[in-house]
């Protein structure tokens, strides 16, 4: 009997150390972030794995500054008080001048001096324009930032998963507005075209919201599926994809879509448009190009993987990265509907990328997830240059 | 082996929980215990078994004592007897085991599903779309809200509450089909294990999600209300006023 008992506890012991880790799958996958690269004047803004913001010389791929957003960890059960932790940067960097700003998954965002962060000055060096904010949040709400960034005029916009929209000033770093608390979380970042503010929400709507005080404005979308990308908007639609597997047009102000493209799987990323083609990725491995007009499919290409990221526009050229790390470039020059579509060019980095792709002149930098950044010449075609992105504090 | 695993038991267990949160007024905590009637009623003839099992090898223990004082240093006499003992009473020992090791599978894949569908992290939303069928009403389900009752599902609960009632109704299921035992010994081990059991899932609760917990506690009192109808009462739970004496059996 007592063997018994033994055993059963073991097995107790075990199923719980199954339940918490051995079987894939059967856990949360930590949240790792990915965030894209930014690049400017030849010095490439990505954040990593761990949480830091590096500057690299695109050049001379020297890292020439790097920054770590730590936060503090709250509290919970079998932990010893409150510490400091590195974060998780979902966000993409944006860079203003001589500013990069970027937000994390603590909730905080930051705008770092280029000057102060090479001079290994304490941040923030408000001589510098330095600056950062975190976001409020009430009771249990989380108050992380998934979502990118979108500077307009002076003000930074940004959405939070606790539900709300902010604005802040881009020079100082102060709260414009608030929005009020739109929905449970909003993980993808707002468009602004003129005067609105247009937001996504999982509970399926689009919401408008005034640019100058973050009141909502008449104009609401309701679909019957929450929305999984952000709005991209497209002289007067707004191109959204939706749970449902639906990429949906809408013409701002109407209540019924102007069409809608079905995939075998969600549109996570927001599409690309040129010369009145869309061009989405899917999850379904495929790269869709559509009529905007009339939402018709042109051509579509197996990529082979799901396609997480949004496809960029180089001159005439598409580039498309799929989950496995295939990039392809596509001639989007000509616009005719195609039976069968052949890249111009494949490069293959064989690893796994999740986040938006940052083009410059003839390069295309990815940060993929084993959290090094990679340098495409697309011009001919192949990998320039690769660089991991540990950085030694 | 995870495609075969994902295909078979997991995505048809992880679709069935997002369709029943449409249904269910859009709650996911509702969900979760629905599902965890429909499989504890669908494991119930191999939980019976298993309670039988356990019972009959409880009862034999007199039986195995005696051979053990008989035959203690012949270890092979011994373990001849006592497998002639069990195969007289038509009693296999590992019954009670096995019944309790093909439910894991389920438990596990009930466990994943809950863990996947909440997903806390943009990494576990983009994950869920490999899982999920074509069915309208869990798409339309997507992304789930993982607020229920006074809990986040996706986080575990710090107020205590859920790790009492977890731990409560384990000790108050346990406490119905542990037989008290003639042996000392074996006594003070059972209640060990009456005590150590609650303890334990009490304190896991703390740890993981409150989705699970919530599972964990719906299992329990399901599993409460089951052995009460069908092996009569509260079995073996005896409730005792601890301001009244003890009998000590002289007048």
């Amino acid at each position: 009997m007592k063997k018994i008992i033994i055993v059963v506890i073991i097995l107790i012991s075990l199923s719980a150390l199954i339940l918490a880790s051995c079987v894939p799958g059967s856990r949360q996958e930590p949240a790792k972030g990915w965030a894209g690269p930014a690049a400017d004047n030849g010095i490439v803004y990505v954040g990593t794995v761990q949480g830091s913001i590096v500057a690299v010389n695109s050049s001379t791929r020297n890292l020439e500054w790097s920054y770590a957003i730590t936060t503090t960890a709250p509290s919970s059960f079998l932990s010893c008080g409150q510490g400091s932790t590195s974060t998780t940067i979902y966000s993409t960097p944006v860079v203003d001048g001589d500013l990069v700003y970027v937000a994390s998954y603590s909730g905080r965002v930051l705008a770092l001096s280029s000057v102060a962060r090479e001079e290994g000055l304490e941040f923030p060096q408000k001589r510098y324009g330095e600056w950062q904010w975190d976001c409020p949040s009430e009771g249990k709400e989380s108050n992380a930032i998934v979502a990118d960034l979108v500077i307009s005029g002076d003000a930074i916009f940004l959405c939070s998963s606790n539900g709300r929209v902010y604005s802040l000033d881009k020079e100082f770093g102060d709260l414009n507005w608030e929005s009020q608390k739109l929905t449970e979380k909003l993980w993808t970042a707002p468009a602004i075209q003129g005067d609105t503010v247009y937001v996504t929400t999982y509970d399926n709507k689009i919401q408008t919201l005034s640019v100058n005080n973050g009141d909502l404005l008449s104009w609401t979308y309701e679909s019957e599926s929450g929305f999984a990308s952000q709005p991209e908007i497209y002289e007067d639609i707004v191109l959204i994809g939706s749970f449902d597997k639906n990429m949906y047009a809408i013409k701002i102000g109407d209540v019924e879509p102007l069409w809608s493209f079905l995939g075998e799987n969600w549109f996570w990323s927001a599409p690309v448009a040129y010369e009145g083609i869309i061009y989405a990725g899917c999850l379904d491995n495929q790269v869709y190009a559509i009529e905007a007009s009339t939402g018709k499919k042109l051509w579509q290409f197996d990529t082979g993987s799901p396609v997480v990221s949004s496809p960029v526009l180089m001159d005439n050229l598409l580039i498309v990265a799929n989950e496995s790390g295939d990039v392809y470039v596509f001639d989007v020059s000509n616009r005719l509907v195609k039976t069968e579509v052949v890249p111009l060019k494949t490069i293959s980095i064989e690893t796994t990328v999740l986040g938006p792709l940052s083009v410059s002149g003839n390069m295309v930098y990815i940060r993929a997830q084993n959290n090094s950044l990679y340098a495409l010449d697309i011009e001919r075609g192949g990998l320039d240059w690769k660089l991991p992105l540990t950085v030694e504090e | 082996m995870s495609g075969v695993w994902n295909l078979i038991i997991l995505n048809p267990v992880l679709n069935s929980l997002i369709a029943l949160s449409t249904l269910l007024y859009d709650s996911f905590g509702l969900a979760i215990i629905f599902l965890t009637i429909v499989v504890r009623l669908a494991m119930w003839p191999l939980t019976k078994r298993q309670l039988n099992s356990t019972k009959a090898m409880q009862e034999m223990q007199p039986k195995i004592q005696e051979i053990q004082k008989k035959y203690g240093k012949n270890k092979q006499k011994l373990q001849e007897e006592t497998m002639k003992l069990y195969k007289e009473a038509g009693i296999n020992p590992m019954g009670c085991i096995w019944p309790m090791l093909i439910q894991f599978p389920i438990w596990i894949a009930l466990y994943q599903s809950i863990m996947k569908a909440l997903a806390t992290t943009p990494e576990n939303l983009l994950s869920l779309s490999q899982h999920l069928y074509s069915w309208q009403m869990v798409n339309e389900a997507i992304p789930l809200s993982s607020q229920f009752l006074w809990l986040n599902l996706g986080q575990p609960d710090q107020t205590m509450i859920l790790a009492l009632i977890v731990g409560g109704t384990m000790w108050v299921q346990q406490k119905m089909t542990t037989a008290p035992s003639m042996d000392p010994k074996q006594q003070s081990t059972s209640q060990m294990m009456t005590l150590m059991m609650p303890l334990m899932f009490g304190m896991f609760t703390l740890m993981f999600p409150s989705g699970l917990a919530i599972f964990w506690a719906a299992s329990n009192i399901i599993g409460i209300v089951t052995q009460y109808f069908v092996t009569g009462g509260w079995g073996y739970l005896k409730w005792q006023n601890p301001l009244r004496p003890k009998e000590t059996g002289q007048k």
